[in-house]
């Protein structure tokens, strides 16, 4: 029973790994270290970061929609399996 | 300086708004306030939009909005760190904090130290969470002071004597008397005008200032080359690399370990909350963004030269330079509304911050080791007589020792409060780590960590780690509590096997 549970969290977790994608673009300080392209007199280095704050919330709010998306999914599932009389655990 | 007048009464009338407000809020969503979960928690019934509110006005201080400026300001890019930092909070908060959520809900915690305990069942572990908490916050409600002294300094209240000091002390007593009365509803309705009077202020300063500067093009030009990108790593040295990086990474992880994030957190009504406010609450990351370039807006507009501001530099430094803007470039009355927003920006952190140490004292220090049997009206009367006292050494704090003390002593609450990561992280994933061996990492951590920012004399948290030859200069708080997971991971199995020879069953 453990086993089928694990993998129906990771099937539910996947969407996580994309919340790695702020941490790399954050952290990697060479990658956006410099002026050129100033974007209306803004240096790279300012517009670039306030830029990565709208991009991170973005990425948390499409993992957070897919979350419940796909745990809605197995929900459903489950409750039409149980419905069924077949033992829920079969997932 | 003499009394901006039309300031002042603005400042005032706003002020008197939200005392009314704090004490209102006791009837709002009315229930028992003599149970600590009614009082200290608002009955974990805060919906999305209020904890979208009670967190951006928790998290979001005072101390932030005069301090990052401040730091851009004198330092440059360097002090730009602030962005990438409020970039990584959130992905940290959706990961790890509604799992926690669920897990106090059903067990009943009100603070991390609740959770620990029962976790790891030891008291001593316990204790250690609670006094680093309760320690690491302190010097942060001081600091909430210092903002507020800035802008009542530069309203033109005089600064020096005992009359210098009577504004923070009315300032405070209000707090305290609302704390006492309506618990965490008070900030939580407070905090929905502070938020309103710094986005007001904040959306007026970058679309008036600049045009008044010339542009931002003209604003960015007049910053000298040097300060605008971060020196480039150099011979055997990252230099300001991984000193930005770890900075921006240190102060992310440590950010929701300290009592006043976890009470925001705790009190909202469920997991999917916390969630959403994970990516709602960048809206504030962007204008923490936004108020930082209000550092170089500053250096461009040259406050320092103007000879009106000589005596708040003298006084407050750098910290003096986002009021001294905002009196050259608004008018009498808007002056008014931004300093109100940042002094009531300093009222809501405090609030709950000492709201969460008070939670922190009752459960885990008072009903854990000195009154195990009491009741439920007694812990929330403690509950509220703590938050006073806590909120009277943060008066005593600022007006008996140098400032200075309380910016240093913050910068080491960064470094302690980090050292809990272990203990609350793995906690909610894992058994598989023992009480003894986390006290030992805690131990450890905190230790390495003060005597790294001792050797800095306390002035700054990067330490300059050398490892092969190669120079990393680096966050504190960062490299001490890799240190304390290497230790929690080296001594785990071995205290495991210990406990499983001396005894049978594990120890409570």
């Amino acid at each position: 029973m453990a086993k089928p549970a694990s993998k129906a969290n990771w099937l539910q977790h996947w969407p996580r790994a994309l919340l790695a994608i702020p941490f790399i673009a954050a952290l990697w300080v060479p990658s956006y270290n410099r002026i050129e392209p100033a974007l209306g007199g803004v240096p790279f280095f300012y517009w670039y970061q306030l830029a990565w704050i709208l991009i991170g919330a973005a990425i948390v709010f499409i993992v957070y929609v897919i979350e419940t998306k796909v745990t809605r999914v197995a929900e459903t599932a489950r409750a039409q399996l149980d419905a069924n009389g077949t033992p829920g655990d079969i997932l | 300086m003499t009394l901006n007048v039309t300031a002042t009464i603005v400042f005032v009338a706003l002020f008197l708004f939200v005392t009314w407000l704090g004490f209102v809020a006791a009837h709002w969503r009315k229930a028992d306030l003599n149970i600590l979960n009614e009082w200290g928690l608002g009955g974990r019934r805060f919906g999305t939009v209020v904890t979208w509110f009670l967190l951006g006005g928790d998290l979001y201080t005072a101390y932030t909005f005069i301090a990052v400026p401040a730091l851009v300001y004198g330092k440059g890019a360097m002090g730009f760190f602030a962005v990438p930092y409020a970039i990584l909070i959130y992905p940290i908060l959706y990961l790890v904090f509604p799992k926690l959520w669920a897990i106090a809900h059903e067990k009943g915690h009100v603070t991390a130290a609740d959770f620990v305990g029962d976790r790891f069942g030891s008291r001593y572990l316990t204790l250690a969470v609670a006094v680093t908490g309760i320690v690491a916050t302190m010097p942060y409600i001081a600091l909430q002071l210092v903002g507020m002294e800035v802008v009542i300094g530069a309203l033109g209240f005089p600064t020096q004597g005992f009359a210098g000091h009577v504004p923070l002390i009315l300032a405070f007593i209000i707090l305290a008397a609302f704390t006492y009365t309506s618990g965490l509803r008070a900030p939580a309705l407070i905090a929905v005008v502070k938020d309103a009077l710094i986005f007001i202020t904040i959306i007026a300063a970058i679309i008036v200032i600049p045009a008044k500067l010339g542009g931002y093009g003209a604003i960015f030009a007049s910053v000298p080359p040097e300060k605008l990108t971060l020196t480039p790593p150099s011979g055997d040295s990252l230099g300001a690399y991984s000193a930005y990086a770890t900075l921006a990474l240190g102060s992310a992880l440590a950010l929701f370990l300290y009592p006043h994030s976890m009470t925001g957190i705790l009190s909202s009504s469920s997991g999917a909350v916390v969630k959403r406010n994970a990516a709602m609450l960048s809206a504030y990351s962007f204008v923490l963004g936004l108020i930082a370039l209000l550092g170089y807006m500053a250096l461009a507009s040259g406050v320092d030269k103007n000879p009106a501001h000589a005596g708040g530099f003298a006084l407050y430094g750098p910290n003096y330079a986002v009021p001294a803007l905002f009196l050259d470039q608004f008018s009498s009355w808007f002056v008014g509304v931004a300093f109100a927003a940042i002094a009531i920006g300093a009222l809501v952190p405090a609030a709950i911050m000492s709201i969460a140490c008070a939670n922190l004292f009752t459960r885990n220090l008072y009903k854990t080791f000195i009154r195990p049997g009491c009741s439920d009206a007694d812990e929330a009367r403690m509950a509220k007589i703590v938050s006073l006292v806590v909120k009277l050494g943060a008066v005593v704090f600022i007006l008996a020792l140098p400032q200075a003390y309380a910016i240093q002593l913050q910068l080491l609450g960064g470094i302690w409060i980090i050292q809990l990561l272990p203990a609350v992280l793995l906690g909610l994933y894992t058994k598989a780590f023992n009480a003894p061996s986390l006290l030992a990492g805690w131990a450890i951590g905190t230790a390495v960590g003060t005597y790294m920012a001792a050797t800095q004399g306390f002035a700054t948290s990067v330490y300059p780690l050398a490892i092969f030859g190669v120079t990393l200069p680096g966050y504190a708080a960062l490299y001490s509590v890799v240190l304390n997971l290497v230790v929690v991971f080296a001594l785990s199995p071995v205290f495991g096997a210990l406990a499983r020879g001396t005894a049978t069953k594990p120890v409570k």
